[in-house]
């Protein structure tokens, strides 16, 4: 009982502090100004309207429903994705004051408060979202289960952050190379294009926890359709497998990081 | 040296040593750390820290831990934080430990003053109920009452050095620590008049009951608040015992390889 308190009293205290941490990288970010917003939303913008312009000038005959929202659902989910690992894998090295001046911060703070302000950035698309779906007038009930959807895929990028940021320490160059295979999940990921069950492309999305998340979230939130339910079962393995792995393998390394950083 | 910890012992520290791979840093891109783990060859250049280092510390205990830049204070301190692991030997603390080295972290430059109260107060483990009960304390103490919604890369460094002693020590005074460490913070920054009065603040680590283990440069400090002085050198434990001593022998120590070098 005692050591299941205490656990929970740890896990509390890393939520909390991990929030706050968020909280004013967040503000930081932001600079106290509305623009800091327009700023972040401006990345995930423009990729949208080029993508968009090159859809209806090159592929006009490729239809897909309500493109779009479609389109836009694509890209804020790979920008959370992508901003998470990559400000992930220099949690632990750019920090090492907490790591190795105080005893009291716990390094999977540091993790944690990445991804919070990420989800605090996501918000904001969340919006842009919604307003195309009232625009679209689609029905709005998608957008009441994608919080909880967005919840059990935040579970499995924390996991993914978890392992980068402890090979982070170990590796001093590791975002160029996250910096390809983002590439790589752009291009492969059905961001902005559809993909066939069957094919090589749907084949090798079967292992990418994003696709499941686009998939089932698309399915709600533009055609209103129940996604096959072996597809949530496997969204639900992917994030807690992907969590429990991740915050083992972080939890191996960890007493390591103070002497490597 | 006691063998066993007794009922008092709040630090039982048994023939612990410890070394650091100093080879690690030359290899830490991606293509150089592939290659040397699959030809087997990981570079191991070890640099031994701490060799076979006993001692133990009492409930209430002062200790002074003294010795030349890279004698292994430092790496002592954090090992008995937790924040290092140990390579050989046994160690043990009973108890909450605050450690604390400088004064120097958590502060946010974009920030303002009151941000940063929050946000490093909480990094220090203390409740926001708490920051609150304590804001006007801190503000007050740091004497920077005008400047509470100024972002803090405005300040002067002598400005920053109070805001960061303020947080730091007034949000660790109220925490109930059995075992408080300090590794070279008694240069708190600031006026003259600022230091001492920090200073005299610090005193209320020592008057706490708590074992305190304070490394310092300062040997007029150690003399004063502790009661038992450790000299390290080159990781071993060369003569502990009562301040005025141990910090003889330190200085003839000093003297001796001044000495040889003119």
């Amino acid at each position: 009982m005692l050591i299941a308190e205490e656990k929970w009293f740890k896990f509390k205290n890393i939520f909390r502090i991990s929030a706050s941490l968020a909280k004013a990288n967040f503000a930081l970010r932001m600079e106290g100004s509305y623009l800091g917003i327009f700023w972040y939303l401006l990345n995930p913008l423009a990729l949208f309207f080029i993508i968009l312009f090159i859809k209806k000038s090159a592929f006009s005959n490729v239809h897909i429903a309500y493109y779009p929202v479609y389109l836009l659902m694509g890209i804020t989910s790979l920008n959370f994705f992508r901003q998470t690992i990559s400000n992930s894998i220099q949690a632990i090295a750019s920090n090492v004051d907490y790591i190795k001046s105080m005893n009291n911060v716990a390094p999977e703070v540091l993790v944690v408060s990445v991804v919070f302000q990420a989800v605090f950035s996501h918000v904001f698309e969340f919006i842009l979202i919604a307003g195309f779906v009232i625009y679209w007038q689609l029905p709005l009930i998608g957008l009441l289960i994608y919080p909880f959807l967005f919840a059990l895929f935040v579970l499995s990028v924390l996991g993914i952050a978890f392992i980068f940021a402890t090979i982070g320490v170990y590796v001093n160059d590791l975002d160029n190379l996250w910096n390809i295979f983002a590439q790589l999940l752009f291009l492969a990921t059905p961001i902005y294009f559809l993909v066939t069950p069957g094919s090589a492309v749907y084949l090798a999305n079967l292992f990418n926890p994003l696709f499941y998340f686009l998939e089932i979230s698309r399915s709600l939130v533009i055609y209103s359709t129940i996604p096959p339910l072996w597809m949530i079962l496997t969204m639900v393995i992917f994030s807690g497998g992907f969590f429990i792995i991740g915050l083992t393998v972080f939890n191996k390394y960890k007493k390591k990081f103070a002497e490597l950083v | 040296m006691e063998n066993q910890p007794t009922a008092t012992t709040k630090i039982f520290i048994d023939r612990v040593s410890k070394q650091f791979n100093i080879g690690f840093k030359k290899n830490d891109n991606a293509l150089a750390r592939a290659l040397s783990w699959l030809s087997g060859k990981e570079s191991h250049k070890l640099l031994p820290v701490l060799k076979d280092i006993s001692l133990t510390a009492s409930d209430g205990e002062n200790i002074g831990l003294i010795g030349r830049n890279g004698s292994g204070k430092s790496t002592l301190l954090r090992l008995i934080a937790g924040i290092y692991q140990i390579d050989a030997g046994s160690l043990v603390t009973k108890g909450e430990i605050i450690y604390l080295n400088g004064f120097g972290f958590g502060l946010r430059d974009r920030l303002t003053m009151r941000e940063n109260i929050y946000l490093v107060g909480l990094l220090m483990g203390a409740s926001r109920k708490e920051i609150d009960d304590r804001f006007q304390e801190i503000v007050e103490f740091s004497e920077l009452g005008n400047f509470v919604d100024t972002k803090v890369y405005q300040f002067s460094s002598g400005m920053l050095s109070r805001l960061r002693f303020s947080i730091t020590f007034h949000c660790l005074k109220h925490k109930k620590a059995d075992i408080i460490l300090l590794d070279e913070v008694f240069s708190a920054g600031g006026d003259l008049a600022f230091q001492n009065k920090a200073l005299l603040k610090m005193e209320d680590f020592f008057r706490s009951g708590a074992t305190v283990i304070l490394v310092s440069h300062n040997l007029n400090l150690i003399e004063r608040y502790c009661h038992r002085a450790i000299l390290l050198e080159k990781g071993k434990i060369l003569h502990d015992g009562e301040p005025p001593a141990v910090i003889k022998t330190y200085q003839d120590l000093i003297n001796k390889t001044v000495n040889v070098s003119l």
